[in-house]
């Protein structure tokens, strides 16, 4: 073994971005992940499209028409060989093409069987429709990433996709660990909805402890006393909002209150007695935030968040996506970035973001490019199911195979 | 109650906030998870929200869930020498980079009475770099991992995620590293030290933000996309002002049925002329479209159409507060919500995020115990 889950063989039903994810974590650390595509599903996420290549890299594609009784029947044997199958379609399709828990599990009682929902199975809302903007309405996120009196902002990408998927990954892991004492894998039923509700845990005690409801407090700590918290202007370096340059600051405790107040130079306002405790400071933390972004606005960000730094003072320059691929210098020393070897991809060169997990025995470098349709459709029925490769072409000239 | 998915696990929990969330992942697992904290108490013990009752940690109540413990005073070379002991019979440690009790403690050489000891070892910036050193507590760690550019709208500054969604984000990653090395070590006999960066977790979880910074030209969108508060990348989902708060709505994943629904309403406006429906002008139909449901939506009650498009099977969201949370139809009627024990009371409490049919996840309350009773009680003398 010379990636942690090698050996461990994956069928994914999963499409989008909360299942693609949740395998392609698993993908990275070695496990066979193979992305059965149903022909059916081939228009709505084309393994050309960027958002494809995002999520489905170091795994097998395997094209069948599940529209085909022979299509559903070399699945169902695949179904025998899987120790993970993972599906995130609407309640019933997998049970419609013979390939529910139910069935599965009674000739494959190892498989661990994950189901990742919107709402999880059963209740009034199970068979809703949610995408993670969804996810992000209705489990309180929206309302909460916001400032005081807006409840149209939200996050600004699918956090709750990504962490459903890897809340599945480790399920997943977890149901193998159970599975080597009791020698049986299980279902697991994932509700993306209870995934992101979750995530409030502290304030849904404080509702129920105390009445009390959370309300966006911007970039300021919801509960504890912190200030200075929050994201100040610097100087611009590029035209309109994308060229907008801002530090993040934050002060957790006096010393570092200090800190920030030697970088400033120590004006006179910021001498204020009032200021020397956070509870002072939270007092006048509107005034506190109006000064500080009058003196950031004169800095430049990089320049600004070095000088914090090695004062002692939490700073961070705000980030963009060219930020991180092309000029962070912590992302670039570590090697965080590659090109993947590509075979003709549309887009051209493209890359990978790697696993944010660092295996000093088992290194996880290996990033393969995502597979076209049907591609590893010899590759993966010769290891899987013994075929031969004239099987397959035979499979694949009747429309079994794609 | 059967025993959860974990059982068995043993775990030294020597986490700070970047991953805690990981710890409780564990521990809500069925893993036996020994938290060491010092006379005066947990410093998390003092993170908002409080009890008002009580002053118990709510925040604390939560990310500590089904812990044991344990008192050490690092001054005490016999009570650092029982962490050590804990250690060498342990699967699991997790540390944060100085955090409590992670210097005193030998991970390599517990490794030579215990080959399979998993270390996870978090950091904000990984082993080394340039920025190694940084302090970044979560709004520092969003802005430099690129979670704060992407949200926000043109109003306002970059925005946070509320409360501690990037160190969610680290902790889970953290859980997942966990297991994977003991997948590998049940399989070897090898245990091994896994480095878990904080910051390439946050930049690895921003759906389209790298996407965009490598392929954004190719798409015709630019490299950076301004910070749009509600709407999504796509702009095909919009979080709408609606009569009284707010409704994430969507023309997907079906354009004509959102059409069919607006000119039954008799508020489809322009929708149905020519122009919008060449492929080629699909860009400037998504725009138009998400207008006039803006201003259809701008005075209808939230809750209604909420429920009248999902009924349509529309994905739309109702934009909740917390205390619709509270008293959720879909989270009743699945019993979400458990019993949290908080100091000497007992609580509703958020519940479990997935659920195993066989080997269910179960809130613990907390427990105070001495390493001697970890060895000689519960058992973590014997090898497994």
């Amino acid at each position: 073994m010379t990636r942690p889950l090698e050996g461990v063989r994956i069928l994914d039903f999963t499409h989008v971005l909360a299942g693609p994810y949740a395998t392609r974590i698993l993908a990275d650390m070695g496990a066979d992940v193979v992305k059965v595509n149903s022909v059916e599903r081939v228009t709505t996420n084309s393994p050309d499209s960027p958002y494809y290549i995002m999520w489905n890299r170091n795994k097998r594609a395997l094209s069948l028409d599940m529209r085909n009784t022979q299509g559903r029947a070399l699945c169902r044997r695949l179904c025998d060989s899987a120790d993970v199958m993972i599906e995130n379609f609407a309640v019933g399709v997998l049970d419609r093409w013979g390939i529910g828990y139910r069935n599965v599990s009674a000739t494959n009682n190892k498989v661990v069987y994950v189901q990742m929902s919107g709402m999880g199975s059963g209740g009034p809302w199970s068979s809703y429709v949610t995408y993670a903007p969804t996810i992000h309405a209705i489990s309180g996120l929206t309302l909460l990433t916001s400032v005081p009196g807006r409840e149209d902002i939200g996050i600004g990408y699918s956090y709750n996709d990504h962490q459903a998927g890897l809340h599945a990954a480790f399920a997943i892991l977890a149901a193998l660990e159970a599975r080597r004492h009791t020698g049986r894998g299980q279902q697991i039923d994932l509700s993306q909805f209870e995934v992101g509700v979750n995530f409030l845990g502290p304030s849904l005690l404080d509702w129920f402890a105390n009445q009390r409801a959370a309300r966006p407090v911007g970039n300021r700590l919801p509960y504890d006393a912190a200030a200075p918290h929050g994201v100040y202007p610097c100087v611009a370096q590029g035209q309109g909002i994308v060229g907008e340059r801002w530090i993040a600051i934050a002060c957790r405790t006096d010393q570092q209150w200090r800190a920030l107040r030697g970088v400033m130079g120590d004006p006179e306002w910021a001498r204020d007695v009032a200021l020397e405790a956070a509870t002072g400071r939270v007092a006048a933390i509107d005034v506190l935030d109006a000064k500080i972004a009058e003196w950031t606005s004169t800095q430049s960000a990089s320049d600004l968040m070095m000088r914090c730094q090695a004062a002692g003072v939490p700073a961070g320059a705000v980030q963009d996506g060219v930020d991180l691929t092309e000029r962070d210098p912590q992302h670039q020393a570590s090697g965080f970035f590659s090109p993947i070897d590509e075979a003709g991809s549309p887009l051209g060169q493209t890359f990978a973001d790697h696993l944010p997990i660092h295996f000093e025995k088992t290194p996880c470098e290996q990033y393969q490019r995502s597979r076209t349709l049907g591609e590893d459709n010899v590759g993966v029925l010769r290891d899987w199911l013994g075929m031969t490769e004239a099987d397959v072409r035979r499979g694949e000239d009747v429309g079994v195979l794609r | 109650m059967a025993a959860g998915p974990l059982s068995g696990v043993r775990l030294l929990d020597l986490t700070d906030e970047r991953a805690i969330y990981g710890a409780k992942l564990l521990a809500d697992l069925g893993a036996d998870v020994v938290r060491p904290e010092p006379p005066e108490g947990d410093a998390l013990r003092k993170r908002g929200p409080h009890h008002a009752q009580n002053g118990e940690s709510l925040w604390f109540a939560y990310f500590g869930s089904s812990r044991r413990f344990l008192r050490t005073d690092v001054n005490n070379a016999s009570e650092v020498a029982q962490l050590q002991q804990l250690l060498e019979r342990a699967d699991i440690v997790i540390t944060c980079d100085g955090g409590f009790a992670v210097d005193l403690l030998d991970v390599q050489g517990a490794r030579q009475h215990r080959p399979g000891l998993v270390h996870i070892a978090v950091s904000s910036f990984g082993d080394s770099g340039p920025w190694k050193d940084f302090q970044a507590p979560d709004l520092i760690a969003g802005a430099l991992g690129g979670a704060v550019a992407a949200t926000g709208v043109p109003e306002t500054t970059p925005l946070k995620t509320f409360g501690e969604l990037n160190f969610m984000v680290s902790g889970t990653y953290a859980a997942i590293a966990a297991l994977s090395a003991l997948y590998y070590a049940r399989a070897t006999g090898e245990g091994q030290r896994v480095s878990v960066p904080v910051h390439e977790c946050i930049t690895s979880c921003l759906e389209q933000v790298l996407m965009m910074s490598w392929y954004g030209e190719k798409m015709g969108r630019g490299r950076i996309l301004p910070r749009q508060g509600g709407t999504h990348w796509s702009m095909a989902f919009t979080v709408m002002p609606a009569k009284s708060g707010a409704i994430m709505t969507t023309p997907m994943p079906d354009f004509d049925a959102q059409l069919a629904w607006l000119v039954e309403e008799d508020a489809h406006q322009d929708l149905l002329e020519e122009k919008y429906h060449d492929p080629a002008n699909l860009p400037m139909y998504i725009g138009r479209m998400m207008q006039v449901m803006r201003e259809w939506v701008a005075g209808q009650d939230p809750e209604e159409l909420f429920l009248k498009a999902q009924e349509r099977h529309a994905p739309y969201g109702w934009v909740l507060p917390i205390e619709r949370l509270a008293d959720n139809p879909q989270l009743a009627a699945r019993e979400w919500f458990v019993p949290f024990q908080v100091g000497d009371t007992t609580l509703q409490g958020p519940g479990a995020p997935f659920r195993f049919s066989e080997t269910p996840w179960q809130y613990r309350p907390p427990e105070a115990i001495t390493a001697d009773m970890v060895v000689s009680e519960l058992g973590w003398e014997t090898s497994r």
